[in-house]
């Protein structure tokens, strides 16, 4: 047995929402970034594979450093490569954001199905929500974050619900 | 063509390309989703597909409501039509109407657009309103508005207004990170900036919005003249290029398509830092900035202490969590301590205006 670094709060926190951001956005950017290079949709693909690079290097900021709260998103991106500085996969996460235009379609899909890989290997893997087999076991998965979010306390991951307001 | 003609043209197009990419056709698509049917509800296909965009992982998005409905999903509900996922959105007419109704207030109010919305950043609302107003009717009555409300219009100047005044905001922290000596987050914000001002102009131009990501497809597609536009800032400028003329010319290019000035002085007076929940704590020798809704406690240098101190002198009496500065006149301290707060997350950016649509020049076109 050992005890988690940090204190339930800002592991459970942490945890969820790294979980919430594979599971769910970058799920979906893959979904894009896929569909895109199949059809030669080469602005989504790079839309896609930016969106990733920031994802991850935000997921890596909370799992790894337990980083938080999350700043706005205009400032994440620089905010999560600054503070990943130095780790193995800061750069990789940094080239996706920048997207360079010389850089072919399928050259970014490899480079983010190698960030993803190594990204998954560090915090662990989330079942894919977007497809029948995966969908059951991703929402398991999400419950058990929510219930462990609850019992220390904190504020879920899921979005504020959008038809409240005005 | 008449708009019946292209509304057929539009469902034949939608059902052409699921069956071509899925093998499945509308009707497979409607008994699957029947049982979410309330009486007289109406089935509308929105979302890339529905505009000619998409691809063969794209998924259908669809919104099922009507006067009998009731209850509103607060996540769309998936399914699957072999290999085609189908998103509903279940929704009370009710709901519809007042979202509309919302925006339609937005519009005519000085404040900014988002206030009225409990979160825009996922775009769930803007995609809505275009779901409706430019969205295939399945199955059913349809949507129609009822006089005087034009959803067409509505949509779309939402788009156009939300996106201008999201222009605003980057441009504004591109030139406060550039102050900052923050190039990275910078040139992230002047590219976004570039961006935002484009899907306005589009939008304006009268072409359906279907999300962020679809940006250099519409470019490609539909407005090639503003595709030129875009290609100096798709690409950020590498660690330890020059990075000040990057976010200066994108200014310039958000101004000339906006028609508004994006100076950050004159900006800085439209908006204020708002506090979380920070707190100074004098602890031993060292001074600390407390947040307990997050657990977080950060050191600060004496320049930072005092600069704080001054901030807070300046709204005492207030409690801390209610109190908001001015973005002008804050002197460089402040200015500094502001804008590191901001971005971790823990001082909010809060406008006192909009971007009203009269102030801006994107040329508008007829709905596509």
């Amino acid at each position: 047995m050992k005890a988690v670094p940090v204190d339930a709060r800002r592991y459970a926190w942490c945890h969820g929402h790294g979980l919430w951001i594979m599971g769910l956005p970058v799920a979906t950017f893959i979904e894009d970034m896929y569909g895109a290079l199949a059809a030669d949709q080469h602005g989504i693909v790079r839309v896609a594979t930016r969106e990733i690079g920031e994802a991850c290097a935000v997921t890596l900021t909370i799992m790894l450093f337990f980083e938080r709260p999350i700043p706005p998103p205009a400032m994440r991106a620089s905010w999560a490569l600054n503070r990943l500085d130095g780790h193995e996969l800061a750069d990789l996460c940094r080239e996706l954001v920048r997207s360079d235009t010389r850089t072919s379609s399928s050259e970014l899909v490899a480079k983010c199905e190698r960030l993803l890989e190594q990204v998954q290997t560090l915090v662990g893997r989330v079942p894919d929500v977007l497809s029948p087999e995966g969908y059951f076991p991703a929402l398991a998965a999400a419950r058990g974050w929510l219930k462990l979010l609850e019992a220390v306390g904190e504020e879920d991951f899921l979005p504020r619900d959008w038809t409240a307001g005005g | 063509m008449t708009t019946q003609t292209l509304r057929d043209s539009r469902r034949h197009q939608l059902e052409a390309r699921i069956n071509d990419y899925h093998s499945v056709t509308v009707a497979e698509v409607l008994e699957v989703i029947d049982y979410l049917r309330d009486d007289k509800d109406s089935v509308i296909a929105g979302g890339s597909l529905a505009v000619g965009l998409g691809n063969r992982l794209s998924d259908l998005d669809v919104v099922i409501a009507g006067e009998q409905s009731v209850v509103s999903s607060r996540v769309p509900l998936e399914h699957f039509v072999r290999s085609l996922r189908v998103d509903v959105w279940k929704m009370s007419k009710a709901l519809i109407d007042d979202v509309f109704e919302r925006a339609e207030r937005g519009l005519s109010q000085p404040g900014r657009l988002d206030d009225l919305f409990a979160n825009v950043d996922d775009e769930v609302n803007l995609k809505l309103l275009h779901r409706i107003a430019f969205g295939i009717t399945l199955d059913g009555p349809g949507l129609a508005a009822g006089p005087p409300r034009d959803h067409v219009a509505i949509a779309r100047n939402v788009v156009v207004r939300e996106y201008a005044e999201r222009m605003r905001e980057h441009a504004f922290l591109a030139q406060l990170s550039v102050a900052h000596d923050r190039p990275l987050a910078a040139a992230v914000n002047a590219r976004d900036a570039v961006e935002e001002a484009l899907h306005a102009a589009i939008t304006a131009s009268g072409v359906p919005f279907t999300g962020h990501k679809w940006l250099q497809e519409r470019l490609a597609n539909d407005v090639p003249d503003l595709r030129i536009l875009y290609a100096p800032f798709a690409t950020l400028p590498a660690a330890g290029e020059e990075y000040e003329r990057f976010v200066l010319t994108a200014i310039e290019q958000c101004e000339a398509l906006a028609g508004i000035t994006l100076a950050a002085d004159r900006l800085s007076s439209q908006c204020r830092w708002a506090n979380t929940d920070l707190v100074l704590a004098e602890a031993g020798d060292s001074p600390l900035l407390l947040s307990a809704n997050v657990g977080g406690l950060w050191q600060l240098d004496d320049t930072e202490a005092d600069a704080w101190r001054v901030l807070m002198a300046a709204v005492d009496g207030s409690r801390s969590s209610l109190v908001d500065w001015s973005c002008s006149g804050l002197d460089q301290a402040q200015a500094a301590l502001c804008f590191d707060l901001y971005e971790r997350g823990l001082l909010k950016l809060i406008w006192c205006c909009g971007v009203p649509l009269s102030d801006l020049n994107f040329a508008t076109g007829s709905p596509r």
